[in-house]
Parts: C-alpha cells; sequence; structure tokens
C-alpha cells in the first residue's frame, strides 16, 4: 500500500512538473538561445535548381512504365515467301553527296556521380558577383548560351558590376533591396532597350542601376559569340556593410 | 581602369581595415569542461544580444569593383622540328605573355606559378591542371607554333577553364612569313584578339604604334615604335629640328613641326607614298599639329598675325581660318576624338600658361586649370577626361616639379600620376584609354629625355625607349 502511494505520487510529481513546454519558448530567458546567424551571412542570391537533376529537382520523378513480356506470335505459313527462281533486281540508290566535316565540338564530359543541390556542379545561365555593397546577379534567358558562352555572361555581368556606383544609391533607403533590370544585347554587343523588370521601393537604387546601364551603352560588352540578341536580367542586391 | 564616382575620380585603391576588439580566448583553455560549457553558453548569449561589442574580426579589402579576369599564358608547342622554331617561339612567348601584362585588364599568372605543361592542340588541354592553385587562372591562353613548309604557322586557343564543358572561347590560325617581326606581330594580334573579347568590346593596343621625337646631335627626327618599344626605327630624315608628330586617325600621314629656312613650318609626311606631301607654308611660327577625329582637319598653333593664335585648316593647309583671337600665346590644341567638336588647348591669356577647352568654332572657352603652369594636353578616346603635364606650383624656389595629371572634363576633378621622378612632359592617351604615355627626364637635362608607358591610373610605369626619345604621341589604332 505504502509502495503503492509512493510510486503514485512520483507519477503525478512527474506529470506536475513536466506539464510545461519550456523548449523553444519565445521568450529569451527561458534557455533557448536567439542566434540570427543567417541574416548575417553574405549569402548569394537563391540559385535556381536544375529541373532535370533528380535529387535537385522539387517534383518527384515518375517510376518508368514496365511493360509486360509479349511472346511472339508464330508466323502464319502464308507470310513465308516462297523463292522464286528470277533474283530480284538490287534497288539503285543515288550516291551520297559527301558531306563537308563537321566543326569539331568538344565531346562534353559527362558526369559520373549524381547531382545533388549541395554541389558546385550545376552549371546554370547565372553569374554573383560580389561587391562593396551588395551583390549583382544576373540571368540570361537563353540557358543553352549561357552554358555555352560562360565566359560572355561573366564578363556581362563583370562589365555592369564595375560600373554601378553603389554610393548613388541612399544607404537607408535602400538596405536590403533589390532592382531588377532587364535589357537586350544586340549582335554588337551594345545593351538596348533597358527596363525595369522589378523596382525595389527605393528610386535612387532603382537610378543607380539604370545609370550603370547608361555608362557601359557606349562601349557595350563586346559582339556576341553568337546569335542575334540575347536577354538579361540584371539584379542589383544592395547591402551596406559596417 | 578610371572610374569617376560621385564625380570623383576614384583609383580603386581603397584600404580600410576595420578591427574590433574580442574576448579573450585563453581563458576557455584551462577550465573544466562544466565551466567551459557555461562559458560558451554564456559567450553565445552574450553574442546574441550584444552583436556589436563581442566579435573578433576584421576585414581588409582592396578594390571597391569586380575583380580582373585572371589568365595564363601556356608556352606555346614547337609543332615542327624546322631550326628557325625554337628562336621565333621564345620571341613569340614573350611578346604575347608582356602583351597580356600590359593590357591592364588582367591578373596574369606568372610563369613560375603556372604548370610546365605546354599543351598545343586542345586534346592536349588538361583545364584541372590550370584552375588548381597555384595557378588558379579561370583563363589559359596556349596552341602551337613552327615553321612548316617556310611559313610561320601558329594556332592559338584561349579556353575558359571554369567552364569544363564548353572550354574553347577563341581558336584563331596565323600564317606568316618566318622572320622575327612576324612572330612579334602574330603574338600582338592573338593578344588583340583575346583583349577585345575579355575587355568588353574595347580593341586591344597590341598592334598600336607611337611615334615620336628622337634627339640625335643637334638633330631631331621623327621615329616610329611599336606599343612596347620594339622596332624602333626613323621615318624622317631632313636634317633639321622636327617636333611635335602627330598621327593622321587612319594612320596614313604624320604631321609635324619643322624648322627651315621660313621657321618652324607644318609639313606632313605619308607613310604610303614614303616621302613627303605638300602643306602650305605661311609666315609666323607654326607649332604643334592636331588631326580632326575626321581625318579632315588640321589644327595648329600659327604666329602669322603676330600672336600665336589656333587655326585650322585642312590637311593640304588651304582654308585656314583663325579661331581665337585674345592676347598672349595659344598653343597646343587638340580635338576631343570622341565628338570631332571641342578643343582643348594651352593659353597665356591670364599670365602663365593654362588648359582651357572650346567649341571648334571659337566659342564656349572654358578654363579647366586654376593655376600652375600647364603644358601639352592629350584627351581621352572617349572624351570623358584630358591628360596633360602641370608644374602646380610653378615659380622661382616653389617646390614641387612638372607631373602628368588626368582631369575630368565635366567636373574639373584631376589626379596626379606621376610624383617625383623628375620632369614629365607631352602625355598621349593609347586609342583603348587604358593606357598613357608620356616623357620623362629624371635629372632634368633635355637631352636625357625617355619615353614611358604607364596605365591611365598611373601604375605599371615603364620606359620604353632609352634616352633622346622626347614628344611620344600614340597613334588612333
Amino acid at each position: 500500500m505504502l509502495h503503492a502511494a509512493l510510486i503514485g505520487s512520483v507519477f503525478a510529481w512527474a506529470l506536475i512538473s513536466h506539464s510545461g513546454n519550456t523548449w523553444g519558448e519565445h521568450d529569451v530567458t527561458a534557455g533557448a538561445i536567439q542566434a540570427t546567424m543567417v541574416n548575417s551571412l553574405p549569402l548569394p542570391p537563391k540559385q535556381r535548381t536544375l529541373d532535370e537533376g533528380v535529387l535537385t529537382s522539387e517534383k518527384p520523378s515518375p517510376a518508368p512504365v514496365q511493360e509486360k513480356e509479349k511472346t511472339e506470335p508464330p508466323p502464319s505459313p502464308k507470310e513465308l515467301a516462297i523463292p522464286t527462281k528470277t533474283p530480284p533486281k538490287p534497288v539503285k540508290t543515288a550516291e551520297k553527296a559527301v558531306e563537308p566535316p563537321k566543326h569539331v565540338q568538344p565531346v562534353p564530359v559527362q558526369p559520373t556521380k549524381a547531382v545533388t543541390g549541395e554541389t558546385g556542379g550545376i552549371r546554370i545561365a547565372q553569374a554573383t558577383m560580389q561587391l562593396k555593397n551588395g551583390t549583382a546577379s544576373m540571368t540570361v534567358a537563353d540557358k543553352t548560351f549561357g552554358d555555352r558562352f560562360a565566359y560572355y555572361v561573366n564578363i556581362v555581368n563583370r562589365k555592369v558590376a564595375s560600373n554601378w556606383y553603389t554610393q548613388e544609391a541612399d544607404p537607408r533607403a535602400s538596405e536590403g533591396k533589390r532592382v531588377t533590370i532587364i535589357f537586350d544585347i544586340s549582335r554588337d554587343g551594345l545593351p538596348s532597350n533597358v527596363r525595369v523588370g522589378a523596382r525595389s521601393g527605393s528610386p535612387s537604387l532603382d537610378t543607380s542601376a539604370l545609370r550603370a546601364l547608361q555608362r557601359v551603352q557606349d562601349e557595350g560588352f563586346g559582339p556576341l559569340p553568337q546569335g542575334d540578341h540575347i536577354t538579361v536580367e540584371y539584379s542589383f542586391d544592395y547591402r551596406q556593410q559596417h | 581602369m578610371i572610374t569617376p564616382v560621385n564625380g570623383a575620380i576614384d583609383l580603386k585603391v581603397t584600404h580600410c581595415i576595420y578591427h574590433k576588439r574580442g574576448m579573450s580566448r585563453t581563458v576557455l583553455n584551462s577550465t573544466p569542461i562544466f565551466a567551459r560549457f557555461t562559458l560558451a553558453v554564456a559567450t553565445l548569449l552574450i553574442l546574441s544580444t550584444s552583436t556589436a561589442q563581442a566579435q573578433d574580426w576584421f576585414k581588409t579589402e582592396t578594390s571597391s569593383g569586380a575583380a580582373n579576369i585572371r589568365i595564363a599564358v601556356a608556352d606555346f608547342k614547337a609543332s615542327s622540328s624546322d631550326t628557325q622554331t625554337v628562336p621565333f617561339k621564345g620571341t613569340f612567348d614573350t611578346t604575347l605573355y608582356s602583351d597580356l601584362a600590359n593590357a591592364g585588364i588582367f591578373d596574369i599568372v606568372s610563369k613560375s606559378l603556372a604548370p610546365q605543361s605546354s599543351p598545343g592542340t586542345p586534346a592536349e588541354m588538361n583545364l584541372q591542371q590550370w584552375s588548381a592553385p597555384p595557378a588558379s587562372a579561370a583563363m589559359v591562353a596556349f596552341g602551337s607554333l613552327g615553321v612548316q613548309g617556310g611559313r610561320l604557322v601558329a594556332n592559338g586557343f584561349l579556353f575558359d577553364v571554369k567552364n569544363t564543358q564548353y572550354p574553347q572561347v577563341l581558336a584563331k590560325q596565323y600564317s606568316e612569313d618566318p622572320s622575327e617581326d612576324s612572330a612579334r606581330q602574330i603574338a600582338h594580334r592573338f593578344a588583340d584578339e583575346i583583349i577585345f573579347r575579355l575587355g568588353g568590346g574595347i580593341p586591344g593596343i597590341a598592334e598600336t604604334k607611337i611615334y615620336y621625337v628622337k634627339i640625335a646631335g643637334g638633330n631631331k627626327e621623327i621615329w616610329e615604335m611599336d606599343y612596347d618599344g620594339a622596332n624602333q626605327h626613323a621615318i624622317t630624315s631632313l636634317g633639321t629640328v622636327t617636333l611635335s608628330p602627330r598621327i593622321s586617325p587612319d594612320n596614313s600621314r604624320l604631321a609635324f613641326s619643322s624648322l627651315g629656312k621660313d621657321g618652324f613650318q607644318i609639313r606632313t609626311y605619308s607613310l604610303l607614298l614614303g616621302r613627303m606631301v605638300n602643306f602650305a607654308g605661311v609666315g609666323g611660327t607654326n607649332l604643334s599639329p592636331a588631326w580632326a577625329p575626321n581625318g579632315k582637319d588640321i589644327a595648329y598653333s600659327s604666329s602669322r598675325s603676330g600672336d600665336p593664335e589656333i587655326w585650322i585648316s585642312d590637311i593640304n593647309g588651304a582654308l585656314a581660318r583663325r579661331i581665337t583671337t585674345f592676347k598672349g600665346p595659344d598653343v597646343s590644341p587638340v580635338f576631343n576624338p570622341r565628338t570631332g567638336s571641342q578643343i582643348a588647348w594651352i593659353s597665356g591669356r591670364t599670365g602663365l600658361p593654362q588648359l582651357y577647352i572650346m567649341d571648334v568654332d571659337g566659342s564656349g572657352v572654358t578654363r579647366m586649370t586654376d593655376g600652375g603652369y600647364a603644358t601639352s594636353p592629350s584627351w581621352s578616346p572617349n572624351g570623358q577626361f584630358i591628360t596633360f603635364a602641370w608644374n602646380r606650383k610653378y615659380g622661382p624656389g616653389a617646390p614641387g616639379g612638372q607631373d602628368i595629371y588626368v582631369m575630368e572634363v565635366a567636373t574639373k576633378k584631376w589626379i596626379q600620376l606621376t610624383h617625383d621622378g623628375g620632369r614629365c612632359d607631352f602625355p598621349s592617351w593609347s586609342p583603348d584609354g587604358r593606357h598613357i604615355t608620356y616623357a620623362n627626364t629624371a635629372d632634368g637635362r633635355a637631352d636625357h629625355m625617355r619615353i614611358w608607358t604607364m596605365l591611365a591610373d598611373g601604375t605599371q610605369k615603364r620606359a620604353l625607349t632609352g634616352t633622346g626619345g622626347d614628344m611620344p604621341n600614340w597613334s588612333w589604332k
């Protein structure tokens, strides 16, 4: 009897004393620690994931359809050809025109490992550059262009970034804001059709981004390696460094 | 590269070091585990509540803008066993490396850090080798060179090391008569292709020339050299004092001022015909010609009316018209090469010579310098800057000397490019706007003048000639 009461009181005490959930409470003094490290890390803008990658894609990949094995029905005796005495004439084929040897393209090296979201193995048509006061990143709409001519994408990014004077943006109003500029690059490498894709909410930041494009207007980026024009989406992230 | 920031000229060499006091770490090492744990929690709490004070970090910064492209140059592979191949390949490798190093837009991988291999074809290229430290290159130029069948044949490639899937940026083939000079020219052309592709659409200057005055005894003749100081040779042999050579925008004619029996006259020399061509002579002293960017006009200083004034005529000296009408000398005109509608020149109308700009019809005169002694302006190819020689503290016993300055035309803000290196004069912009050539004499003696070149921000200074070179003028292309 005494033992039962003792055990019962131990259980009751345990229930009463552990009923409150102190973990993860909002109160700082509750024992949990608030750390805001992510905000202070200069993370680049989020990169698009590779859609084809099995591990990186958000969509579940469909299971391959397995077809049932079929057995071939035996041929009917009527379908068997009856040998004739006169042999059939050989079919004449027109001579193929000799094609000029195609320009030898470098054989792409196929990755042997599966691509996960954490590796640096994904090559996308985007280049990011860390600047003194913020980040400049660009995306080319034509993905194959960005793959094939990554160096050109880099040059465009570099040139615009070096002509973006972050001092022109109001530091207080622009802090943490992002403006996206869309423009075309014509065959001769000159930017045209410059327009604001997404306003930042800070007019001075928008103007500083447009001015960066104005400064490269005369010289351009050098002739396009391929194609008639490309469309570029260029994002300016303003982040004051303390 | 010079970029004006908020109106100022920013050289992008800001150095700032932030250093904040941190907590002492030695306490943690000698405490028991429990105490260490509580101390760590306490540290974290302090970190989370007062982020500014309890951090131990410092930051250095050398550039506010984007970094330069890091490029490596592999020694080219000898593609034939011809005995001439080896010396030509040596010339080629040296020239290509120095062209890219002098371009001013690259961070070049030193030969001592680059891999020893010399791939001759894309198949022999091992990108991993070049992208790994210590080379850490983003781009690599390589190829093969050799004398085949009496021709000097070179195959050059430029690969983007970071793009393993499609590395090829550039592939070029050159075939020239085998000579030391053509090995150098091939290297210049290949370097210019690389600079054009990676420099954002501005052609390189490796194929450009510099015209200058060679002091030989009592005479001064016009000479020509490659932009890197190689291939120096005479153009004129007039046997007199010839000054201020100026090459026409199409590289076909040379205008200069030459001392004859009528005093100093403007004279022209055709590089296509290889002889002097007529330029109408007039009275007075005629100095410092300047080509309009359309190649149809020449502005110069002429004292035919008694006072040195700026005149403009066509390239044969006809249709001369006077632009300035102030008392006091007006000399050293130079056109704005971008618009052709403005002239910068030196005028002594207020006493000491000062830098002025005006429209080509003589209107809109604006004084640019506020004092000192300014001479020999040269306008940058994009029209944004003027470089000139300036002695800001001029006078008997005044400190300072004559140095090269760059002024932004729109804001009149300037930076000094040379310091304490003796008297500097006659700056001239390169056609890419990234370089300036100038004359310098370390000990102040006029016959010890040498021609130098530097980047337009004043870095990478190096001499191109020995003593006796003066008044350089960079060709337009």
